[in-house]
């Protein structure tokens, strides 16, 4: 469409509103982790003008515990100190996004460079796990879990996050395998390369763009997962999302230091997901639309 | 010739899709389907507290499932507020979208920004709402008081008729971002061509939209809407961090009313069912929808 430059100029300036709309409750939220109480609870509410202070960092991050408190967490959050809660986030994540990302790239290569009977229904059967609503699956799980000693670990967590991601894991490194020709297959297998050691050799060098998106995108969902967690977990472990929901105490909500934690969460998630623009679509609707 | 048949096992055994499937298949079986049946299972079972054991009881928890109005009231409150943010977020996400998509200077920070709502876990969104949505410290009241939408001073979260926009207003704001995301790429996907010959003859902004811009985006905007609504349909997290599916029943969605019978009500059973019946209709629609827009995977 040709627009005029006025047209252009009020085009970006509309365009920078909306988004800062947006981005406004993000900005908030930043603001009321380095506010005073005093601040946070102003009436009328204010976004601006206020004494900034670390304390809620602290708290959460135990720098004001001294180091001999820091290592002991009161069960059922006697104090703010939220360091191990985030390294159970980032354990999670971590081995989640790894086994998700092994299982789904083995997967992957033969939904995209053979024909089998049947495959149009298995690639169904993936993606219908990723329409299952989470708690049809977190139910069960806990009494499968109670049963073989799962609850509460951090095995159970991982491997429940792990199938969490593995229809879009599955699909979406099928659609980048996709991209690589398959003409390059068949002229190694002419040469008498194994099936595997051509997946080895030649495709996983050249999907590993595309597998590095995925694994982003894993970590992310993992990162930011709530209701299995919450079901799942008990005492000794818990992620950041599940964590912040319980800073409502009886003398009234932290909000503080919940939105230092948040902003504490957020941060990794937004260079993460900054790194991963270009594939960022084609993960979002599990490989169907390229970018 | 001779040494192609001597490597035929070895191509045969990795030429078979199954050794790569495996795992695959081993992870889904487990997590996926052996929950599945045991679901089916546990619905046909209850707790009694009493005897504190499960005790089979067939049909009784699906007889009482179709005779229990909370659970129509959660249906009801879930399909409403999906159809709600499903329609919010398709059309303000194709305005932004539309607006946006332009490769004039600062557009491509613009769209870096809109990605930055995706990533923030839901609890935590769920969190902020709650505190902009405060009576008397909550940003997002004030502005709507002094706008005149709402009485100053008004819990949003906690008047019944407005605790479930209160929730909506969270997800609109996180979600709209994804479907902005997804119609900008279908937009740069499109051909120029089709619009060069419309603007030649003449044909309104308007027209252009609905005749050209819309149907090539059909499939497109039928991914979104199937991803996003499944995605609704079940929607758990905002909920439970800010209502918890009050005032009263108003903000029930399945998911919370499913789980709260069983870990809150100790229904085992009968939460179970109440999951499975949700697991059923999401199935449904899903097919119906696929198998109507002939999206395929």
């Amino acid at each position: 469409m040709l627009l005029s430059p006025w047209q252009r100029i009020l085009r970006i300036g509309v365009a920078w509103a909306v988004v800062s709309a947006f981005a406004f409750p993000i900005v908030y939220w930043l603001t009321v982790a380095f506010k005073p109480d005093r601040d946070i609870f102003s009436v009328p509410p204010r976004v601006f003008g206020f004494q900034p202070t670390l304390q809620s960092f602290e708290e959460v991050f135990g720098i004001s515990l001294g180091f001999e408190h820091g290592l002991e967490v009161l069960p059922g959050g006697g104090n703010f100190y939220m360091l191990p809660r985030l390294w159970d986030s980032i354990v999670v994540a971590l081995f989640s996004t790894a086994l998700a990302v092994v299982i789904a790239t083995l997967a992957a290569y033969p939904l995209s460079r053979m024909r089998f009977r049947g495959q149009h229904h298995f690639v169904f059967w993936v993606l219908s796990t990723r329409m299952m609503p989470p708690v049809a699956v977190a139910i069960p799980m806990f009494f499968i879990y109670k049963n073989f000693g799962l609850l509460d670990t951090y095995t159970g967590v991982i491997l429940i996050h792990a199938l969490m991601n593995m229809p879009l894991a599955v699909l979406l490194l099928k659609s980048f395998f996709d991209d690589i020709p398959v003409e390059i297959d068949e002229a190694a297998l002419i040469d008498g390369a194994s099936r595997f050691k051509i997946f080895r050799k030649i495709v996983l060098p050249m999907a590993m763009g595309g597998i590095a998106a995925t694994a982003v995108l894993c970590f992310i969902f993992s990162w930011t997962e709530f209701l299995f967690v919450l079901t799942l977990t008990q005492t000794s472990l818990k992620t950041v999302p599940v964590v912040s929901s319980t800073f409502v105490t009886s003398t009234g909500t932290a909000w503080g230091n919940m939105a230092a934690l948040g902003a504490a969460a957020m941060v990794p998630a937004f260079v993460f997901i900054l790194l991963v623009q270009k594939n960022l679509v084609r993960g979002l609707t599990l490989g169907s639309l390229k970018q | 010739m001779s040494a192609m048949t001597l490597r035929m096992p070895r191509h045969f055994i990795s030429d078979h899709p199954l050794p790569w499937l495996l795992p695959l298949i081993a992870i889904l079986v487990v997590f996926a389907l052996y929950p599945f049946f045991y679901n089916i299972w546990l619905s046909a079972h209850e707790f009694i507290p009493r005897r504190r054991a499960l005790e089979f009881v067939g049909f009784g928890n699906w007889l009482k499932l179709f005779a229990d109005p909370r659970m129509w009231n959660a249906l009801w409150v879930t399909l409403f507020y999906t159809g709600v943010c499903l329609a919010i977020e398709v059309i303000l996400g194709m305005v932004i979208a539309l607006l946006i998509d332009s490769d004039d200077p600062g557009f491509g920070i613009l769209r870096g920004l809109l990605t930055l709502t995706l990533v923030i876990p839901p609890a935590i969104t769920g969190m902020m709402f709650l505190l902009m949505e405060d009576a008397q410290f909550g940003l997002i009241a004030a502005i709507l008081s002094d706008i005149g939408l709402i009485a100053p001073q008004t819990a949003i979260l906690a008047e019944p008729s407005l605790a479930l926009w209160g929730v909506v207003l969270a997800d609109v704001w996180q979600w709209t971002p994804f479907m902005v995301l997804i119609f900008v790429a279908g937009l740069r996907a499109l051909p120029t061509d089709p619009y060069e010959s419309a603007m030649i003859d003449g044909a309104s902004v308007w027209q252009i939209f609905c005749r050209i811009t819309l149907p090539m985006m059909g499939k497109v905007i039928a991914i979104a809407v199937l991803i996003r609504g499944i995605d609704l349909f079940r929607m758990f997290d905002y909920v439970f961090v800010m209502t918890s599916g009050g005032p009263g029943t108003a903000t029930y969605t399945l998911s919370l009313y499913a789980w709260q019978q069983t870990f809150s009500f100790v229904k085992w059973g009968y939460g179970a069912t109440i999951s499975l019946f949700a697991l059923f209709i999401v199935l449904l629609v899903a097919n119906l929808f696929l198998s109507l827009t002939k999206v395929r995977w």
